[in-house]
């Protein structure tokens, strides 16, 4: 009686289990994963691999062969055009990305050692991935930037250039405009040639100042696509205030005249841009070509600065967005010990933000664990910090002195051979080797200065003693004999302005160099100009004002750990597209808070992983 | 002896569409409907109206936002429904009911939420310069408007309805209970896993029955006049509605492959196993006019025989309220298998449904005309997509021999 009692209330139990079970509402699957991995490099891999499987494939797919690949894809026409062996079987029927990929891919193998080729091995292993595949997903960020380079360094050369630059009444207005301690010389308040420049283009120009801007294409200059925005007001062909002549075809001269005098005291930024007058059908849509929106900085009578000390103001154009900012502090910028703060933001393009996950190293070899903030089948992260106490964090930063460009210089002589390739150590594994090995922030930079790097970027390394640098790389394809350049929050500029810093307690590094400013010489390289970061890289103005936006934040106080989750979480940080990871290391403290899973990743609050807490079982 | 296609009394029951209805033993019930269902919005989880779909944001690698493609697609099926029913014993009755698509339409109605500005256009995307940039990626521009699924059955569903003896319990409250089985034979088309545009024709594509319910009715006739016709029918039903779990191939990106390159890391099939459902209904049926009623050869011209027919106008009243368990999804990716999953939820849906009944059984003709309005947009429900099916039809009551 009982037994059939039992037997009909286990029924009853199984009905209402079945019932719950579809009762319940599905969960989405963990975005904020973190795992540990112990052992030596291959089985840290294969662990890896294990447990990531389903989000290896899924990252690789949606992010490379869904999106990565049909995209560069698009660009195969115009590179088979001027290198022929593109133009081989092996890159048709849409295998041109993969192909051109795996091809750098390879050569970054080279030098990799033989830790983190066992590693990707690993990975391949307990994923299911092809090695091939785990080699293209763990180069192709330093790849692609390079070969992006190349490619929007080649556009915007066809694009408008702003050539000249003219303060009206900067000449005689009896004060220095351009920081040379000199008053009213010939030509002061003209900039012809202009060139792009971090600092700021005036200084104290008069309140009633005309700006001349003038473009030069050899297409001509498209009126109606002119767009000059003075501190958020737009001025177009039909505005009042804006005059346009064009002395010859191939020339624009767009003078401003803002209908009230500016205010005294202030900065502004005025905002260039326009396109030319022929239309670019491929790749599709069709379009005009644009020049980036010159950012030209300036400061009224009063402000009381030299241009390299004029910070650049917010712009929330919408139209700019902010590119990976990271910044240390230590001592008296902050009240938790030293911190390195990082908010990376680049190609998130909806996937990226499911495959995030934190992971933790615990090598059998006696080494010190370490952790990095990164993707499912990645090795690395682009920031990380060790159980000693380092962290690193990096930004990548256009420059033509990268090794796909070396690949053409290598092949200059006969360009129907010619591939582009990458080759050096990506980035990510440069960092991996830091918290290996490096017990603190020098032992680091000698370690940076020691590889071959495959692309530009600007790194901060700092250390539980709260020393900090900034390291910034480039591939040194033209022999000048260095590829690293380190800045310490005391270096400044021949004006006497700190490079990177506000105080002797902090370092800020954006997406673009403050030291290695003259990345390359200009020059003609198989028929184009190849000319330095500031001329061409779309991140060169938004990497100079997130700067100063954090510069401006540190000037108000120490800042402890929330204060810098906040700071990252900042509108003026935040790429509400592209941000893929955000992390603030307590380097003292050996505690690391991240924020992922999100786009921003700042939208929710940070989690915090603590090397002194037990491992989860 | 067997009569070929003479046309016979019915009984009166078949006048409504009641919970308990079953044919006298020989009897067909032969019935031709036409469906028109449209379905343009899903409830979500506050009970709020969605469209159909989840808008899509499309990124340029690097590039930041593009833009939000959105859809507020319209789907109309458009179909007729064949239903033969057949009264083996007195109390129980076999049917088959067959629904042919004659078609199915969507309309897109595809809209374009420009995203950040892109440097190198001097604009953000348009629709037309995203669709433009997708061409060079290989992927087509959908269609505004697509039809297919012509002449294409749904599930085919066999029935059982048994009415239950008169036991003391409702012979004293008057009640009328049967129970029936009814099973969805797999003859629907899942829709085209390579189009981005496509509706199919399974019980889930569908989502108006399941593969297979289990339904216990009950019916409560009031105003009985002496000839056995009530004038008003209370009846309720409580039913389970099971779905097949079902394995498909996945899309593999062949046709659109920016929008639907899953095969590689969800595998080259899944499988689906959708929510099953607890139902319940109580419906109100009234009979207003009885009409003239004369003896003839359907009565046998017995007019007294003729007077136990369904009154002349029945209309209903009805109000479903399924309960909706969550659909699963199992692949070889949790993320994939979640954004499918998200939208089916739990959930319910809240259905009401009007009718009207001509039956001119009592004039001498065995033949009834229908109309019904079946409809969730009045009350909304959670995490269902809100269907509204207008059916129109003729149901002839025969006995062939």
């Amino acid at each position: 009686m009982v037994g059939v009692l039992l037997r009909r209330l286990s029924t009853l139990a199984a009905l209402l289990c079945v019932c719950v079970s579809a009762c319940l509402p599905t969960q989405p699957p963990p975005r904020r994963e973190i795992i540990h991995l112990h052992g030596n490099a291959y089985e840290r891999g294969k662990q890896h691999g294990e447990k990531m499987k389903s989000k290896i494939h899924s990252f690789y797919t949606t992010l490379l062969t869904a999106s990565l690949f049909p995209y560069l894809g698009r660009e195969q026409p115009v590179i088979a055009s001027l290198l022929n062996e593109y133009q081989g079987e092996q890159y048709q029927n849409g295998r041109f990305a993969y192909q051109l990929l795996l091809e750098s891919a390879k050569n970054i193998e080279k030098s990799l050692n033989k830790n983190q080729r066992d590693e990707l091995r690993g990975i391949s292993d307990g994923s299911g991935l092809s090695y091939d595949e785990v080699l293209v997903l763990n180069t192709f960020v330093d790849s692609v930037l390079a070969v992006r380079g190349i490619a929007l360094a080649i556009r915007l050369s066809r694009a408008p250039q702003l050539t000249r630059l003219e303060f009206a009444g900067a000449a005689t207005d009896g004060v220095d405009n351009d920081g040379d301690s000199m008053i009213d010389e010939p030509g002061e308040g003209i900039l012809d040639p202009f060139l792009a420049d971090g600092a700021a283009n005036a200084v104290e120009v008069p309140l009633n100042t005309r700006i001349k801007v003038t473009l030069k294409d050899p297409e001509g200059i498209d009126g109606p696509s002119l767009r000059l925005t003075l501190n958020g007001v737009l001025y177009t062909e039909k505005t009042p205030g804006l005059t346009l002549e064009s002395p010859t075809p191939d020339t624009l001269v767009a003078t401003l005249t803002p209908v009230s005098p500016l205010e005294a005291g202030a900065t502004f930024t005025l905002v260039v841009t326009a396109g030319d007058k022929l239309e670019v059908t491929q790749p599709p849509p069709a379009h005009l070509s644009f020049m980036r929106d010159e950012e030209l900085l300036f400061t009224t009578r009063g402000a009381g600065l030299i241009p390299s000390r004029v910070r650049r103001p917010a712009l929330l154009d919408g139209r700019t967005r902010p590119p990976p900012i990271a910044f240390a502090l230590t001592g008296a910028s902050s009240s938790s010990g030293p911190l390195l703060a990082h908010h990376f933001a680049l190609l998130d393009a909806n996937t990226a933000h499911k495959h995030t996950l934190v992971t933790v190293h615990h090598p059998d070899d006696g080494s010190p664990a370490y952790a990095t903030v990164g993707w499912a089948g990645v090795a690395y992260g682009l920031v990380g910090m060790s159980e000693r106490g380092v962290g690193y964090a990096c930004n990548p930063s256009d420059t033509l002195d990268n090794s796909v460009v070396g690949s053409v210089l290598d092949q200059v002589a006969d360009l129907s051979k010619a591939k582009l390739t990458a080759k050096g150590v990506p980035i990510g594994f440069a960092g991996r080797r830091v918290l290996e090995t490096s017990p603190d922030t020098l032992a680091a930079v000698q370690l940076m200065k020691g590889l071959t790097h495959v692309y530009g970027w600007n790194c901060v390394v700092s250390d539980s003693k709260g020393v900090m640098r900034s390291i910034e790389v480039d591939s040194d394809v033209f022999k000048s004999g260095d590829a690293v350049f380190t800045v310490a929050p005391a270096d400044v500029d021949a004006t006497g302005t700190r490079l990177a810093s506000v105080t002797d307690d902090d370092l800020i590094v954006g997406s673009g160099y403050r030291l290695n400013t003259n990345d390359v010489i200009t020059l003609n390289l198989a028929g184009q100009r190849v000319v330095p970061q500031k001329i061409w890289s779309t991140f060169f103005y938004r990497s100079r004002r997130v700067v100063d936006s954090v510069a401006r934040r540190i000037a108000e106080g120490p800042m402890d750990v929330s204060a810098a989750e906040a700071l990252l979480g900042d509108d003026e940080l935040v790429d509400k597209s592209d941000s893929m990871t955000a992390a603030v290391l307590e380097l003292a403290g050996k505690k690391l808070h991240y924020a992922i899973g999100q786009v921003p990743a700042t939208s929710q609050p940070f989690e915090t992983f603590d090397f002194a807490a037990p491992e989860p079982r | 002896m067997k009569r070929v296609f003479v046309l016979l009394l019915a009984a009166s029951s078949t006048a409504y569409a009641a919970e308990t209805t079953v044919l006298p033993a020989g009897t067909f019930a032969l019935d031709v409907s036409y469906l028109h269902s449209t379905i343009n919005k899903r409830w979500d989880g506050r009970r709020n109206a969605r469209s159909l779909i989840d808008d899509i944001p499309r990124y340029e690698p690097g590039g930041g936002l593009q833009g939000i493609l959105s859809a507020n697609p319209t789907a109309l099926y458009q179909g007729i429904l064949f239903q033969v029913l057949y009264g083996i014993t007195d109390w129980l009755t076999f049917a088959i009911y067959a629904p042919l698509i004659q078609q199915a339409t969507v309309e897109t109605n595809f809209a374009w939420q420009p995203g950040d500005f892109q440097s190198q256009l001097g604009r953000p995307y348009s629709e037309d310069d995203f669709w433009a940039w997708a061409g060079s990626l290989g992927q087509p521009r959908p269609p505004s408007r697509w039809v297919g699924n012509r002449s294409t059955f749904a599930d085919i569903i066999l029935g059982l309805r048994a009415l239950v003896p008169e036991l003391w319990l409702t012979k004293k409250l008057g009640l009328k209970v049967a129970g029936t089985l009814q099973v969805a034979l797999p003859t629907g088309r899942p829709p085209d896993p390579e189009e981005v545009v496509a509706a199919g024709t399974t019980a889930f594509d569908l989502h108006s029955y399941g593969d297979v319910e289990l339904h216990a009715s009950w019916d409560r006739p009031f105003l009985v006049d002496s000839y056995g016709v009530a004038r008003l029918n209370l009846g309720g039903d409580f039913y389970f509605s099971w779905f097949r779990p079902k394995t498909l191939p996945t899309p593999t990106g062949r046709k659109n492959p920016l929008l639907l390159t899953y095969a590689p890391y969800v595998g080259a099939s899944y499988v689906q196993d959708p929510g099953d459902w607890f139902g319940s209904t109580l419906s109100v049926e009234a009979s207003p006019f009885l009409g003239p009623t004369f003896a003839t050869f359907v009565s046998g011209r017995s007019l007294e025989r003729a007077r136990s027919f369904p009154p002349l106008l029945t209309v209903l009243v009805s109000y479903s309220y399924v309960m909706v368990g969550q659909s699963r999804w199992y692949s070889d990716s949790a993320i994939w298998n979640y954004d499918k999953e998200k939208l089916w939820q739990p959930g319910d849906k809240n259905i009401v449904r009007f009718g009207a009944t001509l039956s001119f059984l009592r004039l001498g003709v065995p033949v009834q005309l229908y109309a019904q309005y079946r409809v969730q947009d009045i009350i909304p429900g959670r995490w269902t997509r809100s269907s509204n099916v207008l059916t129109g039809g003729v149901r002839v009551i025969a006995k062939f021999w």
